[in-house]
């Protein structure tokens, strides 16, 4: 048996699909593919199919990753051109490699993420960028950041405090035009974390500007992030 | 085009589940809207993750675009946040596949599934920026045609649409679009197109007819000209194994109700229960041969990589030799790691012994649909099984490991008496009682209860619903008796939803302004419980003048006029006449005899 992980993007067509959606599409896919795939034991065997960690909806990403179980030997290759072909637009494998089996498994190595977000004015509105910044200054001021908390099992509104997972948030001009972009590093992963989404929206309570408040936001996953000695470190670099 | 498809990406970000609005599913078709091509939208007055479970959706989808010369898009309602977007940023309804506008397709079929989706056919017309009265359309808007099982009463509906198509129409679908092809080469107008097209068999076209109403009744559609059929025949397959069939349907991203490979047994019902509309609409009887699921199971593995395999029919236990076909299943499927499931298991032993062998994860509940719980009513009814049957079939079912059932019951039937509902709870109590030391632990009942809504071409036709203030009495009959039973769950249909149903499952076309009206005062989604609102359609009734009680509560006599008398399912109304005269001489057994 071996253990391959693989490393892909999601594009625009693709990102409005969630975590469950994506587990689905990808073990579909591999069931499609003809590769060897491998089975729990049990009386309801599932696919030894894993991804690093879920995808918020509406969000983009460059450097994802997965990783799958086989019965025999397959070379990197191999399992990149058999995933592709089932893969529809909008996904792409960028990379596979062998991993050895006794390794943590991946969503376990996950433990922060950066984000690009940039807003984009309604039509007939610009982006205000000063407002902005004094934004996002007088929220990272704030020590604590209490959102209702989401949980299903309890009815009981509990709130938390989601400032300590914002590791690092700031803004820099995009390439493109005169338009923002806001980077967040966000924690991310079993032991807790906040979404995007969340600091955005913390974030527009901060908002003076009409047209920024009524802009809305592209997002974009640009790398997942392990912790290696007390630092942060890409996954990429670790594999 | 571009344009659009960027409005349509910007207002996704703002809705729940934007995967209902995006298509490019896995298998599903682009074709290029080229000026030879018909084209066609199947529209489904319901969410996507409805229509993406029906099985008639994904036949028409592959049964029309694996032709040349044509082609068809889906669309689907799209949920209230949705809707409310495309309002208020003027974004018309668009097709999932090419995210073109539905206005210029040549044909908008929707699928007719359930009465309580028809203020969403309206108000998809209307987001289409397309007239919702056939006579107000004019050349450049697409032909509106119905089809599914509420065609076969479509009374209601007749202002709205421009045609409908009876029964089966995998077949017919593409030979009508060719012929519409080959007409719009004639370069004929619209009133001419649908003159032609109505001379062609199953085709109804409803404003050919005129009613004649006599002292609050209706009492006649007369045809408006010699060239019109009296009565329409249904359409129909007549060889399952040469008839379309998806061999890679589309794979929803979003989780469909029913997500998984379907394969079709039989079309159509030997049982004849007489409550069941599908199992006299779809007569008679057709097999698919054993080689020919087979093989399309394997190609809908491959094509699709779905996990679960459903081998689908009304009954599908009722195959001839379904043991041999599950066997060569296993074997066609060796190491895919796909589980086949029956659904609509019969309760007997036989059924159970199947779902046994079938059944390899955790057991968990396995449901049944007894309908009634007295042997006299299930005679009424003609589910023949007798309680001493129920009870075998059950036991063996503990006995394979089962935890619990889920039972479906109905209520409302004709004949039914105080005594029958109470049988209910009674046959629960026994249930338990009985298996209260065999299984391992206390099993686990759920109990699901709806209206009996009759329904046209079936030997209830004639039959009035029970008066609403008595459904809820005895709903209220079941709620006290399982309130005290411990391991008894119990959960209900909505009595005005199934109130509602009936007034437009028996109606006529009298119906249409009162339904314009609901639609316009904000009704949606009226089967969906949490949307469904009973003070605005009274509001839309009172405001069109409609007592809605005298469609739902109405007994038709034998010389009646139906409103459906004009479309023929194949059956002969002597053949329900005579099964409805049997249901009451059932009627009179000895009740709880066993």
């Amino acid at each position: 048996m071996t253990r391959i992980r693989f490393r892909f993007a999601r594009y625009d067509s693709l990102k409005h699909i969630s975590h469950l959606d994506m587990m689905r599409l990808f073990q579909r896919a591999l069931r499609r593919s003809g590769l060897p795939l491998v089975f729990s034991e049990g009386y309801n065997p599932h696919l030894r199919f894993n991804l690093a960690a879920p995808m918020p909806v509406n969000v983009t990403a460059s450097e994802e990753y997965g990783e799958v179980f086989l019965a025999q030997e397959v070379t990197p290759d191999q399992f990149i051109s058999a995933l592709t072909e089932q893969l529809p637009k909008g996904l792409i494998v960028t990379g596979a490699f062998g991993v050895d089996r006794d390794e943590p498994s991946l969503p376990a190595l996950v433990s922060a993420a950066l984000y690009r977000a940039k807003p984009v004015a309604e039509p007939g509105c610009r982006v205000e960028p000063k407002d902005y910044r004094e934004a996002l200054e007088r929220l990272l001021a704030r020590q604590e950041l209490l959102v209702p908390k989401t949980s299903k099992k309890r009815k009981k509104k509990e709130q938390v405090n989601v400032r300590p997972y914002i590791f690092e948030a700031y803004f820099k001009d995009a390439e493109d035009d005169r338009s923002l972009e806001l980077y967040m590093l966000l924690q991310s992963g079993s032991r807790g974390g906040v979404s995007p989404f969340v600091v955005i929206e913390q974030l527009k309570k901060e908002l003076r500007s009409d047209c920024n408040h009524k802009a809305h936001w592209e997002l974009h996953r640009e790398k997942l992030y392990q912790e290696q000695n007390q630092f942060l470190q890409p996954l990429s670099e670790g594999m | 085009m571009q344009a659009l498809d960027k409005k349509i990406q910007r207002l996704l970000l703002q809705v729940q589940k934007p995967a209902r609005y995006t298509g490019n599913e896995w298998n599903a078709y682009r074709k290029d809207h080229r000026d030879d091509l018909v084209k066609m939208v199947l529209a489904f007055p319901d969410l996507y993750e409805v229509g993406m479970s029906n099985q008639g959706v994904k036949i028409l989808y592959e049964s029309v675009n694996k032709r040349p010369g044509m082609l068809m898009e889906r669309v689907f309602a799209p949920a209230s946040d949705m809707e409310n977007l495309m309002r208020s940023h003027d974004l018309p309804l668009f097709a999932l596949e090419s995210k073109k506008p539905l206005s210029e397709f040549d044909l908008i079929g929707f699928s007719l599934q359930y009465e309580l989706s028809y203020t969403n056919v309206l108000n998809m017309l209307d987001l289409a920026g397309i007239p919702i009265y056939a006579g107000e359309r004019g050349e450049a808007d697409p032909l509106i045609v119905g089809g599914g099982p509420c065609a076969f009463n479509p009374e209601p509906l007749a202002p709205f649409f421009d045609l409908f198509v009876l029964g089966e129409s995998e077949e017919y679908l593409p030979e009508m679009l060719a012929v519409l092809g080959n007409l719009k080469k004639e370069k004929l107008g619209r009133s001419e197109l649908i003159s032609r097209l109505s001379e062609q068999e199953g085709v109804y076209v409803p404003s050919f007819y005129e009613p004649v109403y006599k002292a609050g009744k209706l009492c006649a559609l007369k045809r408006t000209g010699d060239r019109v059929p009296e009565v329409i025949y249904k359409r129909m397959v007549h060889d399952l194994d040469s008839a379309p069939y998806p061999t890679s349907p589309v794979v929803p991203y979003l989780q469909a109700i029913h997500d998984r490979a379907v394969v079709e047994l039989f079309r159509g019902c030997s049982r004849g229960c007489r409550f069941c509309q599908a199992g006299y609409i779809f007569r008679p009887v057709r097999r698919r041969s054993r080689r020919r699921i087979i093989e399309t199971a394997k190609q809908q593995i491959a094509a699709t990589g779905y996990e679960e395999l459903s081998l689908a029919s009304l009954s599908s236990t009722d195959y001839p030799g379904l043991e041999e076909l599950i066997g060569e299943l296993d074997q066609a499927l060796a190491g895919e790691q796909v589980k086949c499931n029956l659904p609509s298991l019969r309760l007997d032993s036989y059924s159970i012994k199947l779902a046994d062998r079938l059944h390899r994860g955790r057991r968990s509940k396995l449901t049944f649909a007894p309908e009634a719980a007295t042997e006299r009513l299930r005679k009424v009814i003609r589910k023949n099984i007798s309680e001493a049957e129920i009870f075998s079939a059950l036991n063996d079912a503990v006995e394979a490991g089962w935890q619990g059932f889920k039972l479906y019951f109905m209520i409302g039937l004709p004949t039914e008496r105080v005594e029958d509902v109470e049988a209910i709870v009674d046959l629960c109590q026994r249930i338990r009682q009985h298996f209260r030391h065999k299984a391992g632990s206390r099993i686990d009942i759920s109990v699901s209860v709806s209206t009996f809504v009759p329904k046209a071409h079936t030997p209830f036709q004639w039959e009035p619903q029970l008066l609403l203030p008595m459904v809820t009495e005895r709903q209220e009959i079941l709620q006290k008796g399982f309130k005290k039973m411990p391991g008894v769950d119990l959960s209900w249909h909505d009595a005005e939803t199934s109130f509602l149903e009936a007034v437009f499952a028996r109606g006529d076309r009298r119906l249409a302004p009162a339904l314009e009206r609901a639609w316009s005062l904000g009704c949606r989604f009226d089967g969906w419980t949490e949307n469904f609102s009973m003070p605005l359609w009274q509001q839309a009734f009172q405001e069109t003048g409609i007592e809605p009680g005298d469609f739902a509560w109405r007994r038709f006599e034998y010389d009646d006029f139906l409103p459906w008398d004009h479309l023929h399912c194949g059956i002969e109304k002597e053949v329900l006449i005579r099964e409805h005269q049997k249901a009451f001489a059932c009627s009179e057994a000895r009740p709880g005899a066993s």
